[in-house]
């Protein structure tokens, strides 16, 4: 085995991770909501991007923005539906409600794209880097630049401008901020509209990695939902360092132990975790 | 005269008990009307009333209206805006978020004429402690200081009626003065107040008008001078012997 290869993957994998998981990780940090329908929501825009670049022959630089239109649409219905739960905190239902969601995406995309699987090929994809005898794309490189940006623009976004204040005060205290002139639904909507943006986002930078399906999405959801975990949840930072984590340990493992074990594995990590630091990486009061 | 506000009817009911029947109250601009009443009178659900606002789930009815605009079918978050602010009771500054997130948070819309939105500078000259703790957590604020905060936040968003439940609770005696004086000095600069206060006896020194709430309704109402020798007040609030 080449360590320093399993170093690579795991930084790529361990942005991939991250990428996938910060939409969640807004939603759960701003409007306390879960969403069990993300991983679809993947799926989903893979598929646009997959459709927009194979199908209709449009540039992948326009498919990215196409699939996170997609994803803004579909957070935005799915969270005017359930708007009303979403206000009553009724997080037992909005599991409920998202994970039926999820299986409603899934079944959609099958209808619309077909079940066999595909191949979601970019300009960047197919070029390869060699050094020595180290190997990625420049698609894993752009994956990793475009999560740190993404990673700075939006901590900045929360701590320094006005609609990451406005968050801030939703995620604190929905009453007060009603209080302050915060129009809260509005607020709920566009969180849910930028989970819907950032997660096809990743699916546009990610996929490309592997075989696409429309079965997919499962693996997605778990992911992120240990990231979330382990980053503390509606931790920025939190989420990145946990995502970063999780990639270099699935790589690690994968070629020191067995792949087959790895997700099993990190469950018993996030488990310890758990128990031993139950705010997650960023356990710090009011950080995130 | 046009009251600055005005509410007629108002009512609020929690689960079938009614806390609140107001058939008429009023505050004129640059008024500072008192309400007074015990524990679980009604007074907080007055206030709450007033902006369609709760923590709980009340059902409220009843017309508002600012500066003779109707504001009852608004929801809260829009009636702050046209400038009806209210500073709760219990918590009422982001604990998460440091002085100057609170006061930056907010503000900043275009506002009607006639109306005036405290600049980040105003605010320091009125309130210089929380200057002073500019950087801090809204957690990590005194009880005084949480009170200067959230009027402060009030102020950014350009009242034109300030509602205040209980401000002086649990503050040092010559807290309270300087809590009270700063809400007088407000009502004087032309805003409608409408001051929900335990400590009567502190209370009747600065407003105008005194309404005593029993069980959500009004029972007595009256201009400062002449509810002090009110035997209600007189009585209940101010012990005996209270001149
Ligand atoms: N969330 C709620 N659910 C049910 N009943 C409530 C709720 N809030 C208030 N009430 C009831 O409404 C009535 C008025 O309460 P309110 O809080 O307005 O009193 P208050 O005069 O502000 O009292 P205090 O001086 O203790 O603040 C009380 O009888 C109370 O039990
Ligand atoms: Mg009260």
């Amino acid at each position: 085995m080449n360590l320093a290869q399993q170093l690579i993957n795991g930084i790529v994998l361990g942005h991939a991770y991250a990428l996938i998981a910060i939409g969640w990780t807004v939603l759960l940090g701003v409007a306390r909501l879960v969403n069990f329908g993300h991983g679809q929501m993947y799926m989903l825009g893979a598929f646009v991007t997959w459709y927009t670049v194979s199908r209709l022959g449009l540039p992948y630089l326009v498919a990215v923005p196409a699939a996170m239109l997609a994803g803004v649409a579909v957070g935005y219905v799915m969270q005017r539906v359930m708007l009303q739960l979403t206000l009553k905190q009724d997080l037992v239902s909005i599991m409920i409600v998202t994970l039926g969601f999820g299986y409603v995406l899934n079944g959609a995309a099958a209808l619309v794209f077909g079940s066999t699987g595909q191949i979601l090929e970019t300009p960047l994809s197919r070029l390869d880097i060699y050094w020595g005898d180290l190997w990625l794309t420049w698609q894993d490189v752009a994956l990793v630049v475009a999560a740190i940006v993404f990673f700075i623009v939006l901590k900045y976004v929360i701590d320094h401008t006005a609609v990451g204040r406005t968050a801030r005060m939703v995620a604190e205290d929905p009453p007060l901020a009603l209080l302050a002139g915060i129009n809260v639904k509005k607020v709920y909507l566009g969180v849910f509209a930028f989970e819907g943006a950032a997660v096809a986002l990743a699916a546009a930078l990610v996929a490309p990695r592997t075989p696409i399906l429309t079965s997919m999405g499962f693996d997605e959801v778990i992911v992120t939902f240990v990231v979330v975990v382990l980053g503390g949840i509606g931790s920025v930072l939190g989420s990145y360092f946990a995502g970063l984590a999780l990639g270099l340990f699935t790589a690690f493992f994968g070629a020191l132990v067995s792949p087959a074990y790895t997700t099993a594995a990190a469950f018993l990590v996030m488990i310890a975790m758990l128990v031993l630091r139950p705010g997650g990486f960023a356990a710090a009061p009011g950080s995130r | 005269m046009i009251p600055m506000l005005e509410t007629r009817d108002l009512a609020a009911v929690y689960g079938g008990n009614r806390a609140l029947a107001i058939p008429h109250l009023a505050v004129a601009a640059g008024e500072l009307v008192g309400v007074v009443g015990a524990n679980g009178a009604g007074k907080s659900t007055l206030v709450n009333s007033l902006l369609g606002w709760s923590r709980g789930r009340p059902r409220i009815s009843g017309e508002v209206t600012l500066a003779g605009e109707a504001l009852s079918h608004l929801p809260s978050f829009e009636r702050v805006r046209k400038g009806l602010l209210l500073i709760p009771e219990g918590k009422l500054v982001f604990a998460t978020m440091s002085v100057e997130d609170n006061l930056l948070a907010v503000g900043g819309q275009l506002l009607g004429d006639r109306r005036r939105a405290y600049a980040l500078d105003d605010i320091y000259d009125l309130f210089p402690g929380l200057k002073e703790r500019r950087g801090h957590l809204g957690a990590q604020l005194s009880g005084g200081e949480r009170q200067m905060l959230g009027i402060a936040r009030a102020l950014r968003l350009g009242p034109r009626a300030l509602l205040l439940d209980e401000p002086s609770i649990g503050l040092a005696p010559r807290l309270v003065a300087t809590v009270l004086a700063t809400v007088k000095q407000l009502a004087a600069d032309g805003l409608a107040v409408l001051l929900v206060e335990q400590n009567v006896r502190a209370a009747i020194e600065v407003v105008d008008r005194l309404v005593l709430i029993e069980r959500g309704s009004i029972v007595a109402q009256g201009p400062a001078g002449a509810m002090r020798d009110d035997p209600r007040i007189a009585e209940a609030y101010l012990g005996a012997h209270a001149t």
